[in-house]
């Protein structure tokens, strides 16, 4: 079966015929079969429309006699019911492979026109003219306006956040989530039960977190994981840390930071939808790490763990096992 | 002659647009192209959980469909990443579970999962197909069974590598009679036995199950009947596959129902498995449409050569150790059977091997025969172990991969290694986006040529080598066009570190030390672990008590709040 050629010669004219108005005033004589393939048109054949050159079928003024000769290509080979759908394949690679400005228009006029396979053929053509480019080329091919300001291009997840006030509004975020869990921390401390000898200067000091026993020894690691990269000498694990004292230097340092922002009106700054759902978050997660903290002192103050190395078992797969030393 | 884009069809354009960079091209090209893409993007991957923070992912995108995160890095599954370090993905569920009501999909690797978590994920979501969590950890099977019992469409439960706390197989049974949709189910990791009669009725009235990887042994007189009840499975991993040895000799009147399998099979993950070399040979030699492998080293080079024979379509290969931690080899895998591979599989594109020796020559022929790699992990068992036919190091044997693989993607070094690897790789590896190094190069030359030269990074992980400070701090803005840098067991100084958050505020520098604060010690005092990533979201505040954030005023650290 030979492809048909793209250059279509006008067929003898075997059939009836419709006329077609184009915005541009001309008017258009074309075979009816061909032409009723375009949904649209052949909508306007049922209703009664083009059968004389002074009723002629109104197409959109996206349709200029350029497009509409396109289009009517298109038509003259899809409508013949015989072809494969390979043939069809090919024949929509072919007949898409024009420059950028005609292809544009066409989409344009097959939009207008709701050919709704015409639409799709060129939509495909398009996505795959924009694949694998930058920006900058797109705009080129395209010709579109390069609108975007230097703080919107920078990677596009960060278009709308690269901001000081956001990143004013995290901190503010932490010394919240702080306040809260010290809230809780205290209420909590006023209804444990358990016996419990040390003061409360002690549990708050354990708390703001620089004795490491708030992690607990998990015993299975997962094997497998290990097992799936290399196998490295040891690593000498870290000595046994003293706890470390400094709870109450850093906690001053804290506050010093926080003073900073009490001077600032940081919340006159931030839309106010942004600001509300952002609280939102901050409390749900406070409240979640609040959930935990009952649970995490019961451990912490049950377990009395030495702080050290995680556990180097003969039997735990573990990449740090000295092959070489 | 300007003309306009049609756009009516914009939308409609960037629907058949879906990879992740061109879709954030399209979002730069300029405003009105921003605003569509944004309202109609229905993926998103992130690629560092705190790269970002929820609530702005979801104004910007509020129509998403399916999301992909990841949390900690990928070196945890090294064990090099202390408990407590974070990836939590509560705080991203309880915002999408308000803001994405139709959410179908969700990905994560690497993150802390709790029970809580799947049962809002269950509850959340009307729509709800696909969970895969892969070596994620945090939750039990009291949250596989909400999954099973709430999401009515679910399509894939994927549990790839996660720990789970068993309390019970009886989770399965969750699934109620009317779950048809299954299409991929993998529990390989699982350790408590599932009822096998509930996972072959589940396995039979779910017609379109392409994939099953199951945890516990499936009795021989048993397999054909499950296999016959998937009959479109493509995808097949047993965790012991028992009674196999000798199973080709004894009961040919199983093998008719096992052969068609076979044929239809693209990846075959036998990684838990321990049946011994012929019979995997025998079961490969059978599997000629073999596009995936993931098995243990008992395959030995035997095995690996009748690979190279039978499956032409191999594009990924990995092996791993049996006895990565004996000192003597116990099986006779080499580079050889890496090497056969590279010869007879044309397709072959993403490599993992553990072995106990390799050669710069072996790799220049991997090199010449695969100029196609995209993935080449290889992990030579002991560290810095030499060219075992010359003693030198490897250092040409991976430059010629580098040369020769030119849109090599990933690679993991191991083996004895100078800074001229790394001269290499800066100079070849043009599209690498990830590299892992271990023991390996002399100074921080070595880290320099990579930093300065491989313009497609995105990942570099880094342990036990002599990097300092000097080629970090003269390289620093490279570390804003990556995702993230690892090194542990160094040379770091804390006064660099702490250089670094000041320079580079759009960065988070995270110093691990579980030596206590670094500020108890001088700040030229090597950190145990640095961890460098890009982000938006400011420093995090789930941090535990070892971890310091650089403050970008050079001031004390932000510890835990």
């Amino acid at each position: 079966m030979s492809e048909p050629d793209l250059q279509i010669t006008k067929v003898e004219k075997t059939g009836p015929y419709v006329w077609i108005q184009t915005a541009d005033g001309s008017i258009h004589e074309v075979e009816k079969e061909v032409a009723s393939f375009c949904p649209l048109i052949c909508h306007e054949i049922e209703s009664g429309v083009g059968y004389s050159k002074d009723y002629p079928i109104a197409l959109p003024p996206r349709v200029n006699p350029a497009m509409l000769s396109l289009i009517l290509d298109y038509c003259q080979f899809h409508y013949v019911a015989g072809h494969s759908n390979k043939e069809r394949r090919s024949f929509d690679e072919k007949f898409s492979h024009m420059d950028t400005k005609r292809l544009c228009e066409l989409t344009s006029a097959a939009d207008s026109l709701q050919f709704k396979s015409l639409v799709d053929l060129t939509s495909r053509a398009l996505a795959r003219m924009i694949e694998g480019k930058t920006p900058d080329e797109i705009r080129e091919t395209f010709h579109l306006p390069d609108d975007l300001t230097e703080e919107e291009k920078l990677e596009p997840l960060k278009n709308t956040t690269d901001d000081p006030r956001i990143r004013l509004l995290n901190r503010l975020y932490a010394r919240k989530r702080k306040e809260l869990i010290d809230r809780q921390k205290l209420k909590n401390e006023a209804e444990v039960e358990h016996e419990d000898d040390r003061s409360v200067d002690d549990l708050l000091s354990f708390i703001n977190g620089k004795d490491g026993d708030s992690k607990e020894v998990r015993s299975s690691k997962n094997k497998k994981k290990s097992r799936k990269k290399k196998n490295q000498p040891k690593n000498h694990p870290p000595s046994c840390s003293s706890p470390n004292g400094n709870a109450s230097s850093n906690t001053g340092n804290r506050l010093s930071l926080e003073e900073e922002f009490d001077d600032c009106d940081i919340d006159d700054e931030i839309d106010p939808a942004l600001k509300e759902k952002l609280d939102r978050e901050v409390e749900d997660f406070a409240r979640r790490l609040n959930s935990d903290w009952p649970e995490r002192m019961q451990e912490i103050l049950s377990s009395g763990q030495e702080r050290g190395p995680g556990p180097v078992s003969s039997t735990a797969i573990d990449p740090s096992i000295n092959v070489q030393e | 002659m300007a003309y306009s884009f049609p756009e009516e069809v914009l939308e409609y354009v960037f629907s058949f647009i879906n990879c992740d960079k061109d879709r954030n091209a399209v979002s730069l090209v300029c405003k009105s192209w921003y605003e569509i893409e944004r309202w109609c993007r229905r993926r998103i991957f992130i690629g560092n959980c705190y790269a970002v923070s929820p609530g702005v992912m979801i104004r910007r995108f509020p129509e998403i469909r399916s999301v992909e995160i990841k949390g900690k890095p990928h070196f945890a599954d090294f064990n090099l990443v202390p408990e407590g370090w974070g990836g939590y993905v509560y705080p991203w569920v309880i915002a999408m579970s308000r803001a994405y009501p139709w959410l179908e999909e969700i990905r994560l690797k690497r993150m802390v999962v709790s029970d809580e978590c799947l049962e809002l994920i269950s509850k959340s979501f009307k729509n709800f197909g696909v969970l895969v969590m892969s070596s994620c950890e945090g939750f039990s099977t009291d949250g596989l069974a909400s999954i099973a019992a709430n999401c009515r469409n679910l399509r894939e439960l994927d549990l790839r590598e996660s720990e789970v706390e068993d309390l019970s197989g009886h989770w399965l049974s969750h699934f109620p009679d009317t779950c048809t949709s299954l299409v991929s189910l993998n529990i390989a990791c699982l350790g408590s036995e599932v009822s096998f009669s509930a996972l072959e009725r589940l396995v039979s009235r779910c017609p379109n199950l392409r994939t099953l990887q199951l945890n516990r042994a499936v009795p021989l007189e048993k397999l054909p009947n499950l296999l016959r009840g998937a009959p479109q499975l493509v995808e097949l991993g047993c965790k012991k596959l028992k009674g196999l040895s000798g199973f080709w000799d004894v009961v040919p009147a199983y093998l008719p129902a096992i052969f068609p399998v076979c044929c239809g099979l693209t990846s075959l993950n036998l990684s838990y498995a321990t049946i011994q070399s012929p019979d995997i040979s025998k079961l490969i030699s059978q599997c000629q449409n073999l596009q995936r492998l993931w098995v243990l080293d008992y395959i030995e080079d035997g095995g690996l050569d009748i690979l190279a024979t039978c499956c032409k379509n191999l594009e990924e290969l990995r092996v791993f150790p049996s006895d990565p931690y004996g000192v003597e080899q116990n099986v006779s895998l080499t580079e050889q059977g890496l090497v056969s591979v590279s010869e007879g599989c044309p397709k072959l594109q993403s490599v993992l091997y553990f072995c106990r020796r390799m050669s710069n020559a072996a790799l220049v022929t991997i090199a010449q025969n695969r100029p196609n790699l995209i993935r080449f992990r290889l992990c030579i068992i002991e560290a810095r172990a030499t060219d075992y036919l010359t003693l030198e190091p490897l250092d040409t044997g991976f430059g010629a991969i580098v040369e020769n693989c030119r849109e090599l993607r990933r690679l993991s070094l191991s083996g004895l290694l100078t800074d001229r690897v790394f001269d290499y790789i800066g100079k070849h590896a043009k599209k690498l986006e990830m590299l892992s190094i271990a023991f390996a190069g002399d100074g921080d030359l070595g880290l320099h040529h990579v930093l300065s030269g491989c313009e497609s990074l995105r990942k570099l992980e880094i342990r036990d080598s002599p990097f300092g400070d000097k080629a970090l701090l003269a390289n620093a803005a490279k570390l804003e066009t990556m995702r993230s840098l690892w090194m542990s067991s160094c040379s770091v100084s804390y006064g660099a570190c702490k250089l670094l958050g000041q320079r580079l505020p759009r960065l988070n520098v995270e110093v691990i030390d579980e030596r206590g604060t670094p500020e108890s010690r001088p700040e030229s005092c090597p950190i145990e672990k640095l961890y460098i990533y890009r982000t938006v979201a400011g420093p995090r505040f789930d941090t535990p008590d070892f971890i310091w954030t650089m403050d970008e005023e050079g001031n004390t650290p932000l510890g835990i709040a």
